[in-house]
Order: C-alpha cells, then structure tokens, then sequence
C-alpha cells in the first residue's frame, strides 16, 4: 500500500470515528485492548497488553490514532495490561463464536462471490444461534458481523465465564456435531426383563435427529410405495431388500417411532436413524472456527469500528435484524457514502456493494468513496490523484 | 465436632470444626500423635489402594489426620503423589456419600445426617441442581444440572457418555441420573482436596515431620511412577500406539480419547510440545494450536493434573488395542511394552529421532 493510500485511509478512518458513537463492552476497564497500526508494507504487527487506561478514553484515542483495526479480549483480568498471560491474572471469559467464510465447507472459495460467501455465512450464524438459544438457553448474546468474511457471536451468560479450554472445547465439538454417533444418542432402558434401545428425544442432537426421523417418515407415508422405497434407498446403507423392511416398519409401528422406540421393526429402522444421524449433523452442524471459542485471551474485533481489510463497519445486529441484514449494504459506513473519488485501480475484478455491482477496468477511475475505500482497502487499489 | 467432620474432613464445617477445637497442629506433628499415623496412613493407603484406609476409632483422630495428611503430602511434593492422594480422598467420600444417600429413611434424623441438600449447598452447587419429576432433592432419581456447571464437572470425566455432544441438552440443562449427580460430586471433591495444594507449611510443623516424609517418598520411590525413558525411536512403539500414530500423520480425525492415548505416551517417553508438533506435523489438518494446547494440558502445564498414558486394559475398552503381539500378552501398560522394546534393542540401532536427518 503506498503511503498517500495510507494517509487517505487512515485520515478517513479518523473522520469516521468522529462521527461515530461507540459503545464499550462489559467489563471493558478488565479487558486486555490491542491494535494494528497502519504500516508500510505487508505485515501486520498488532500493539497489544493496553488497559483501556492506558488507551485513554477510546473515541478520543480512535479520532487521535486511527488504527486499521481494533481489539479487546474475550478474557476478563486483574491487570490487562500486563505483558504476559500468567501477570494478567485471568478472572474470566466471555465464549466467543466465529464463522468466517474462509472455513466453511459450504463455501468455495474459488467459485463463490463475496456476497455468495456472506449469504453461507449467514446460515450458519442461524444455525449457531439455534443452538446457543434453544440447546444451551443463553441470553447475554451479541452478534457481530466482523466487517470481513463472517461473523462473531459473543455470549456473556455468567455460567461460562469460568470454564476452561476442555470446557469450552465440549461446547465447539456439541455445535459442531463432533464425536456425536448413534451410541450416544441411544439409551438402553429395561422393558420387563428385555433391554429396549430408545433414542434420547428431549433434548440435544437426539431430538435433532428424532425430528429428522419423523419428517422423513412423513415424507414418506405421503408416497406412493415404490417411491417411497426408492427414497429410502437414496440413503447411505440402505439397500432394495432393506428399504422393503424399513418400509414395512415404518408402516406398521409410527407410534412407536413417536416414541424414539428403536426395536419396533427390527434393525431396519436403527439403519434408518443412523443414515439420517449422519445427514442432520452435515445438514444443521454449526462449522466455527474452533481455536477461537477455546481460546480464553482471545482478542476480538471491536463492534462499531472499521475493519481495515474492507473499509466496512463492524457491526452489532439486533436478533430480529439478521434475517433481513445484508452485510454489502447495511455495513457500508455513512461517512463513505455520498462522495465520489479517484484510485487507480490494480485489481478489476466485479465488486457488488451497497446495492450495485461495478464492473472496473484497470486504471484510474471516479468511484463512490464506499467503493474506493473498500478497493484500497483490499489492496486492489491505489489513491488516485485529486 | 460431629460424626460427620470425621466423615467427611473436607466439608467447610470440617474445617471449622478443626479451627474451633483450636488444636495446634505444630503441637500435633510434635507430639507424634495418633492424628500423624493416620495421616501417613491415609496417604499410602491413597497411593497403593486407591482409598483412605481404616477409619480411626476415635472421630477427632480420624478429623485431625486430613489436615495432616495434606501437610505431608505438601512436603513430598510431588503431582503423582497429590493426584493420586486427592483422588483416593474422592473415592472415599464417594463411597460413603452414596451409603449414606441411600440409606436416609433408615437414619434417625437429628440433623447430622448428610444430605444431599447439604453436599450441594457445600460445593455452590445448590442453584445448579434441579430434581426432575419431583420436587424433593432427597427422593429424586434424575436430575438436570446447568451446562456451565456440568462442562466444569464432567470435562475431566473419562468417557463419550459424559460428551455433551451426546447429552440431551435443552434449554441450558443437562439431564442427569441420582448416580452420575455423585460422580460429578465425586469430582468436586477431587478438586475441593486439590484445592491450595501444595500448602506453604511453616518449619516447625516440617522438621516435626521429617521423618514421615521420608518414608512416604519411599514407599513412593517403590512404585516408580516417574519413568525415564526418555529416547524416541517410533519403530520401537507398541502396536496400539503405532497405529495412532500413522492415523494421525494421515490426518484422519481420532476420537478424543485416542488423541489422549498417543499425546500421552509420546509426553511420558520426554517428548515436549514442540517435538510432539514436529512429529504430528506431517499432517496440516492436525492443527498446530489444538496439538500444543492439548500436549501442554496433558503434561500439566496448563491443568492440575499431568496425566500418564492409559494402561492396556482402558486402552482395550476403548477399541484402541490393535495388532497384538507376544509381546503384548506379556505387559499390561503400553510404556512396559515400549521399556522393554528399548531394552532389547541394539544399542547401535537405536538412534533417536530427535537425532535423525530431517530428510528421512
């Protein structure tokens, strides 16, 4: 990035942080605060261990500094600005969530557009959410999306704040349907003197997967009987002889089915429920970047300031605003927007934001400042003359 | 002091019980009282048995011989011997919560008896706890207990059953059986007599006390739970651990005890973190963070306890026993197989490797 781009963006950062209104996290005078200056060349060195004492008051450090990005810690400490993790002297946690498009299996990174990216994205937050809502019952959520490729999900509940890696890493493996098989979701209950299999339908994955079970039965009651054999065969392990068995089974005991009773019908019906285990953990498992929630001292982009990849604003979403929320427009910073300026564009590839998609040619061009910021910002373009 | 104190010295009211006696524990170290036998007592039972041995017949002997024990533990000071010693206190009052859990309506009902109200109230864990299909604590058969709690509880815990991922978690809870609620009791016991271990013990009580340490490192020496095999020749390794080895350099994923199988192993034979990265390294999808983290937990450096490799048996129940060999049906623990692998090999073949050429 050549230095007159620098001092463009960062003067313009500045001008933005004025403008702005931040709120500080909880808890936010415990908290370790980091940031990474803008600076020749590629490499980014991040200032980190500052109080927010040290900072002095954040909107006037971030109006005096202008830094490319800004941190504060998922941890809680006696002494944040100690220079190493044992001084700090931890006292607590938030659990942070990320889910960046660069990690998730939906996304191809060669393929998909950014805004393709974001919409995966997205889908997995609500799948995230689901869990953290309904399996967990967490309230004290806040939902970030990072300004980059994804979002983070912080929950401050006071019944997390302690829990260490091992904890934390129990809660990542349960949202991500890791070490989850049929065993674990079956339990063995004594029917008389017989053993029955029941499959755990009040809660957790076990519930998932019963609801899974029984919108497939469904579908397949509302068959025509070859269709609904041939259906059954389109799952993994499930050949023509056996799909006449679950068939049959699934005809005859539905009412055991509603029961997570897994011995009516025999071994037909356990090879159905462990075909569909199988489907919903690809299906609703929620593919976050797992050394971000286990680590405790992780330090987390701040909501309400701009990410420096990007030039769009980190931004805090109420639970109600995510379904409709576009990240390319609704992230887009009013102080960027209504002005018009020159780069000379490196890099022309098509660019969709705040609504329209512009095709560049390489060179300098006049493009909305949004734009401008977001190209520079990428590195696929320079500042222009004025 | 009550039967219970004696019963169950961990409890704060134990502990306050000691306090109000006003007994002086320097006067108790000195005097070689009967408080000391037992103490000593309690640690080697813990470190041959797995329990607290015989109760003393006299309450305030039996209540007195904890606080000693902790002392003596605390000047061995040595982790295998604290674990092993905390642990042995935790089966102990395991064993005898749920006896006496069991039998409440046989017992008169004076108020000294234990409750399980009491026990949860003790470790703050009464507003985690609900019983489930009744109201009453005492009678309940299933229990659900907050996730928060529960992860801090069962993360220790060995086993998938204890995973949450396999756990019907709803709306914050957790359900639980009466018999899993005191083996998550049975771990806040654990971590209840870990708790200040090592104690700074003042001179007076330690050079009191010099002989008794003395013969609790001995008797520690005997079980040689420290090994020294510290070279690193793969080739040499126990089937079981070759297979995981190999499973991991192809960057397959393996279940969680199995990581814990071979990072384990690979710790007690001296590798450090950084050699363990190395070697898992020739696969990406290992993930350096996730290798150094979990090979720091299992050396204790970021946790309480440093953990030694599971034995065969545990290693068998997990379905990680494969390949056996002749030698195999000789030992029981795959380090023996691994020790006397070394042992027999030429000394000129042997070359660790940490030594070797890094384009092998």
């Amino acid at each position: 990035m050549e230095e007159r781009t620098r001092a463009y963006l960062r003067g313009r950062f500045g001008d933005h942080y004025r403008r702005v209104d931040l709120s500080l996290p909880p808890d936010a005078h415990e908290r370790e605060w980091g940031y990474i200056p803008w600076t020749e060349g590629p490499s980014e060195t991040m200032v980190r261990h500052k109080s927010l004492l040290g900072l002095g008051d954040l909107e006037s450090f971030l109006a005096r500094e202008r830094p490319r990005h800004i941190y504060f810690s998922a941890g809680r400490y006696a002494d944040p600005s100690a220079s190493s993790m044992g001084k700090k002297d931890w006292r607590g946690s938030d659990v942070v969530f990320d889910l960046d498009a660069d990690h998730l299996p939906a996304v191809d990174p060669d393929e998909d557009t950014y805004a393709e990216m974001l919409a995966t994205c997205k889908d997995a937050l609500l799948r995230l959410l689901d869990f953290l809502e309904t399996d967990f019952g967490f309230s004290e959520l806040t939902i970030v999306f990072s300004g980059g490729r994804g979002y983070h999900v912080h929950v401050r509940d006071e019944g997390i704040q302690h829990l260490d890696r091992e904890g934390r890493r129990e809660i990542v493996d349960y949202v991500r349907g890791i070490g989850l098989d049929l065993d674990g979701l079956v339990t063995t209950e004594m029917r008389g003197n017989v053993t029955a299999r029941r499959l755990r339908t009040d809660g957790g994955w076990g519930k998932r997967v019963h609801e899974a079970l029984l919108a497939f039965v469904s579908e397949i009651e509302s068959l025509p009987e070859a269709d609904g054999k041939e259906r059954l065969q389109a799952l993994d392990g499930i050949g023509e002889g056996r799909a006449k068995t679950v068939y049959g089974a699934i005809d005859a005991n539905r009412d055991a089915i509603e029961n997570g009773n897994l011995e009516a019908g025999g071994p037909g019906i356990r090879k159905l429920v462990d075909a569909l285990t199988h489907k919903v953990i690809e299906d609703q498992n929620a593919p976050i970047d797992e050394p971000v929630t286990t680590d405790t001292n992780r330090l987390i982009r701040l909501p309400g300031s701009l990410h420096g990849g990007s030039g769009l604003a980190v931004r805090t979403l109420e639970r109600g605003e995510i379904s409709g929320f576009n990240p390319l427009v609704d992230a887009v910073p009013e102080t960027f927007r209504g002005h018009e300026i020159t780069v000379e564009v490196t890099d022309p590839e098509r660019v969709e934001l705040d609504g329209d998609t512009f095709t560049l040619s390489e060179g300098v061009s006049t493009v909305p400042e949004y734009l401008g910021v977001f190209l520079m910002s990428r590195g696929r373009a320079q500042k222009g003359p004025e | 002091m009550e039967p219970r104190h004696a019963r169950y010295p961990f409890l704060g009211s134990a502990r306050k019980a000691v306090e109000a006696a006003d007994v002086d524990l320097a006067a108790v170290a000195r005097e070689r009282r009967s408080a000391v036998d037992r103490g000593r007592e309690r640690i080697l039972s813990g470190l041959f048995e797995g329990t607290v041995g015989e109760t003393h017949r006299r309450p305030r002997v039996e209540l007195l011989s904890y606080p000693v024990a902790r002392v003596l533990v605390s000047l061995v000071d040595q982790p295998a011997l604290t674990h092993r010693y905390a642990r042995a206190e935790a089966a102990a009052a395991h064993e005898r919560f749920q006896e006496d859990l069991t039998a409440t309506q046989f017992r008169s009902t004076d108020g000294q008896q234990l409750t399980l109200a009491t026990l949860l109230s003790e470790f703050d864990l009464r507003g985690a706890i609900e019983p489930r299909e009744t109201t009453s604590l005492d009678d309940a058969e299933r229990f659900s207990i907050a996730v928060g709690t529960y992860l801090e509880l069962a993360a220790g815990q060995y086993g998938d059953d204890w995973r949450l991922v396999n756990r019907s978690l709803a709306d914050g809870r957790v359900p639980i059986d009466r018999e899993e609620l005191l083996e998550l009791l049975r771990a806040a016991v654990e971590e209840r007599v870990l708790d200040g271990l090592p104690l700074n013990v003042p001179d007076p009580i330690a050079d009191s006390l010099t002989e008794d340490v003395e013969a609790v490192s001995e008797r520690l020496d005997e079980l040689d739970l420290t090994r020294d095999i510290d070279t690193v020749v793969p080739e040499l390794f126990p089937p079981c651990m070759t297979a995981l080895l190999d499973q991991v350099q192809k960057g397959e994923h393996l279940a969680h005890h199995s990581r814990f199988a071979i990072t384990s192993f690979l710790t007690s034979i001296g590798m450090t973190t950084d050699d363990i990265v190395e070697l898992y390294e020739i696969n990406p999808g290992f993930g350096e963070e996730m290798t150094r983290y979990q090979t720091d937990h299992i050396r204790g450096e970021t946790s309480p306890t440093d953990y030694s490799p599971p034995a065969c048996a545990t290693m068998q129940s997990y379905g990680d026993c494969v390949n056996m060999d002749d030698l195999c049906e000789e030992i029981s623990h795959p380090l023996s197989y691994y020790e006397a692998k070394l042992e027999d090999a030429d000394e000129e073949e042997v070359i660790d490797w940490r030594e070797r050429d890094g384009d092998e």
